[in-house]
């Protein structure tokens, strides 16, 4: 049992901003931090369900996909139109991906233009976070908005150059997933709530991409996992970003790694030397999944799968799912 | 504390609840003498909790049971009609898939959910499909024969 005094169920977007506002209010939409998570809820007395506002929707749209704060994964995946919608802006390559603050995991990882993009990177990390219930009652936006390092499909979405679209009182605000993240549970995010994710389209057909988690289940939450996208061009890397989680008190990008891999040969030993700059780089802790030092080692290998998935060299049993 | 009432489907029959704003729907079936469904670890990470929400398998622990409104819900209390066993019920007792059995309703459920997508499944679907439901007794090879049984069980149907 939550310890509030009030459930709110706002039908728009004003009415919503309005009663976040106020002091000791908080959101609710798949619900499986907040209700499991006390950190969620400290000073909290009021929840506000925002699964009302008709945020469900994954749509691509001026360049971009948006993916909408209310969509279940599932809804979403099932809507024929939208599946070819985002399949035809994709193909013209000037669409943005929109992700509502209601979709959930289960939607994510089923929606077609994201199992296409950069080789489904943020699907698969959708598709390994938590059980298939879970799954069903998760939202994307729900996970950047916990804020959590280890969770699964922030390093996909920085890989993907994602963008947050924040509201409040005082309007919309957009800010780079790059600068969203403060520390563990914490982001730049106040008394605001996420709309929706957009991830650019343009230029992204022959983007490429891998994501490796290693955990000891794949239900299980990361001990550590990495995301990259790569553009290569005639056997060379012309761009390149790489993410790893569970490693720092952020999802951590990791630049100079990118610095390292961009101009030169997509060969292993490119990877190799990106995957020594990430093990220096990462500030991981122990806790009982894993040890600060083996997270450090992992890194490394996480890493390195994931270049070599990106740049279409993975190795048999070095798939995405690691179980 | 404040009350609100919704209305929602319960294994087929129309009900309105009076709920706490904190109550999650896991207290609230327990509350309306809907036992079936167990709480194990009450953190979303053993799916023992699991029920079919709007045809979504989901875990009733972690969500406000006030997100029901207007609902779909069934439970394991929902499987069996007339007095017979549903399919999936019927196979793991053939299988013998429970040891302490606390777990079993949330096994089953998910299995609902699964054999209602993939209705010919292979045993490496069943084990992904699985995977998410902890038995402490370590009870998992029966639990995957009793799904495969369950499938065609229902074929047969």
């Amino acid at each position: 049992m939550l310890k509030i005094a009030a459930y709110h169920k706002p039908t728009t977007l004003v009415e919503a901003a309005a009663l976040l506002a106020e002091d000791g209010r908080t959101i609710i939409a798949g619900g499986t931090d907040l209700l499991v998570n006390p950190r969620y809820m400290v000073g909290v007395r009021e929840v506000v369900d925002i699964r009302k506002l008709g945020l469900n929707y994954i749509r691509a749209e001026d360049g971009w996909l948006h993916i909408g704060a209310g969509a279940t994964m599932r809804t979403v995946a099932q809507q024929a139109t939208l599946q070819r919608l985002a399949n035809g802006i994709l193909a013209r390559g000037d669409g943005w991906l929109h992700i509502g603050a209601g979709a959930t995991m289960r939607t994510v990882a089923q929606q077609v233009t994201l199992q296409r993009l950069a080789n489904g990177i943020l699907a698969r990390g959708a598709a390994v976070c938590g059980s298939p219930n879970i799954r069903n009652m998760a939202t994307l936006v729900g996970n950047i908005a916990s804020a959590l390092p280890s969770a699964d499909t922030p390093p996909a979405l920085l890989a993907l150059n994602a963008e947050v679209v924040l509201i409040g009182t005082n309007g919309e605000r957009v800010v780079p997933l790059d600068n969203f993240f403060v520390g563990p549970a914490q982001s730049v995010r106040e008394r605001e709530l996420i709309s929706e994710l957009r991830i650019p389209l343009v230029d992204s057909d022959d983007l490429r991409g891998g994501f490796y988690k290693i955990g000891r289940t794949a239900e299980d939450i990361s001990m550590v996992n990495a995301a990259a996208t790569l553009k290569i061009q005639g056997g060379t890397i012309t761009r390149a970003r790489l993410v790893l989680g569970a490693v720092a008190p952020v999802p951590l990008r990791v630049t100079r790694a990118e610095e390292v891999l961009a101009g030169k040969l997509a060969t292993e030993e490119t990877f190799q030397r990106a995957a020594e700059l990430v093990r220096d780089e990462v500030r991981p802790i122990t806790d009982h999944r894993a040890t600060a030092a083996y997270r450090r080692k992992m890194s490394a290998v996480a890493t390195v799968r994931a270049l070599r998935q990106a740049a279409g060299l993975a190795a048999q049993g070095e798939e995405w799912r690691h179980a | 504390m404040p009350e609100l009432e919704i209305a929602l489907t319960v294994n087929g029959r129309a009900v309105r609840w009076h709920l706490e704003p904190g109550e999650t729907l896991l207290e609230a079936l327990h509350a309306h003498h809907l036992k079936g469904t167990k709480l194990i670890c009450g953190t979303g990470d053993c799916c023992g909790c699991g029920v079919m929400l709007n045809g979504n398998s989901i875990n009733a622990c972690c969500m406000l049971a006030a997100q029901a409104e207007d609902g779909d819900l069934l439970t394991v209390e929902g499987l069996a009609q007339n007095g017979k066993l549903h399919p999936i019920q019927e196979a793991f007792a053939q299988e013998g898939a429970a040891q302490c059995g606390y777990c079993t309703p949330g096994f089953i459920m998910r299995a609902y959910a699964f054999l209602q997508e993939h209705p010919h499944p292979d045993e490496a679907e069943v084990r992904a499909a699985l995977a998410g439901n902890i038995c402490r007794c370590t009870g998992y090879v029966k639990p995957v024969a009793a799904v495969l049984r369950a499938a065609e069980l229902m074929q047969e149907q």
